[in-house]
């Protein structure tokens, strides 16, 4: 199971990812975070002390995090701001840790964390018309470290808004691979 | 006598961002500063006095915890209200602090990259910033309680100094101030972390093996 989530505000890579994956028959679930409502994280350990593994504020995160935790591979598709995610992607990914390992691991001789055992891909896809080479590098690294930490497989890619079809279907064959 | 606004980006008031905060407001105040301490969440509803505080300061330091490799989403959003607002800028210093539970720098620093990219963006100069590994183990105690607490004060009030005089601050502060440890010593810490994570579940009568809640909705 693939989960697209994807911030729409200014951008239809992701549908256009979508639809990608669709034609190539991979069971693809699409989540457009313009409408979400979805509150900080206040860092308050209520989903350790008070609902073990779920947030304590009852919010979009309900239905979200239900399917994310049922996906092989998480999609983030992200207007690039100073290359990070936009604010929108960034509140739902701030709270991925509850669909995540408690526990520490060692990689490449360095703690990491895990997902959840059947969260094995997280792709990256970030749109912005003429990046930039030093905000297209903050947003590949950004998202090579959160594939780090998480312990999974992925990629990260910077688009123009009016990536070529080419383009587009090579990202969706790597993300179906 | 110059002014100085530290913009607390953790949704905690008691924590190690704060903490952190309260130690650059310590040192200004010294070297001829004026400074106060801004809470970001308290105002996310209407972020006027956050917006006020950064257009009569000279220098703005930006402390905050780091979410999944960068500083949380609400931060996100206010480097967007600061842009839409941009004549309350007019070449204000930046300075950024970023602290997480990783001892590595390299998790955190995306953080500060996002503050250099946006300063590009307004009128207000990006002079640097300081990546603090083991923030979560602190929460909220001084910097010497860190295993590398010595390294971290020392390098940290350099980067302070950087500040009071409003000069660059570079990685190599930073860099210089990570714990750095071999693998083997990782693994024994990563074991010691678990079995006190499984510990303390167990006490609170939590099964660590079941499955996640959201499998129900």
């Amino acid at each position: 199971m693939i989960t697209i989530l994807s911030d729409d505000t200014s951008q239809n890579i992701g549908k256009r990812v979508y639809e990608g994956l669709c034609e190539r028959d991979a069971e693809v679930e699409y989540i457009s975070l313009d409408d979400v409502n979805m509150g900080p994280c206040f860092s308050c350990g209520g989903c350790t002390d008070k609902t073990y593994g779920k947030c304590i504020h009852r919010d979009d995160g309900d239905w979200i995090f239900g399917s994310l935790v049922r996906s092989n591979i998480m999609v983030w598709v992200t207007p690039v701001t100073w290359g990070s995610y936009s604010f929108k992607t960034k509140r739902v990914l701030d709270k991925c840790a509850l669909i995540g390992d408690r526990h520490y691991y060692l990689k490449n001789r360095e703690l990491v964390k895990k997902m959840a055992d059947n969260i094995q891909g997280f792709y990256g896809i970030g749109i912005k018309d003429h990046c930039r080479e030093e905000e297209k590098q903050a947003f590949e690294n950004l998202v090579a470290e959160n594939i780090n930490i998480m312990s999974v497989a992925g990629n990260a890619y910077v688009l123009d808004n009016d990536a070529s079809e080419k383009i587009i279907m090579k990202i969706v064959e790597e993300i179906s691979r | 006598m110059k002014k100085a606004v530290v913009i607390n980006l953790s949704p905690k008031k008691n924590g190690t961002s704060v903490m952190l905060g309260n130690l650059c407001l310590g040192f200004l105040n010294e070297r001829e500063h004026q400074g106060a301490i801004v809470h970001l969440y308290p105002h996310l509803k209407d972020l006027q006095q956050v917006l006020s505080a950064i257009e009569g300061a000279d220098t703005v330091i930006m402390v905050g915890p780091c979410y999944i490799n960068t500083y949380p989403a609400d931060t996100v959003y206010l480097l967007e209200e600061i842009i839409k607002h941009k004549t309350i800028l007019h070449g204000q210093n930046l300075y950024g602090i970023i602290q997480g539970g990783m001892p590595y720098v390299h998790t955190h620093e995306s953080g500060l990259k996002m503050l250099k990219l946006f300063a590009k963006e307004g009128n207000v100069n990006y002079k640097g910033g300081f990546v603090i590994g083991l923030g979560a183990m602190l929460n909220g105690q001084p910097l010497d309680k860190l295993p590398n607490g010595k390294k971290a004060n020392r390098f940290f009030n350099e980067f302070l100094n950087h500040v009071a005089n409003g000069e660059n601050s570079t990685a190599a502060l930073y860099r210089n101030a990570q714990l750095k440890l071999p693998g083997i010593v990782y693994w024994g810490m990563a074991n010691r972390m678990n079995k006190m994570i499984d510990k303390g579940l167990k006490e609170k009568g939590i099964d660590v093996t079941q499955p996640s809640p959201y499998f129900k909705n």
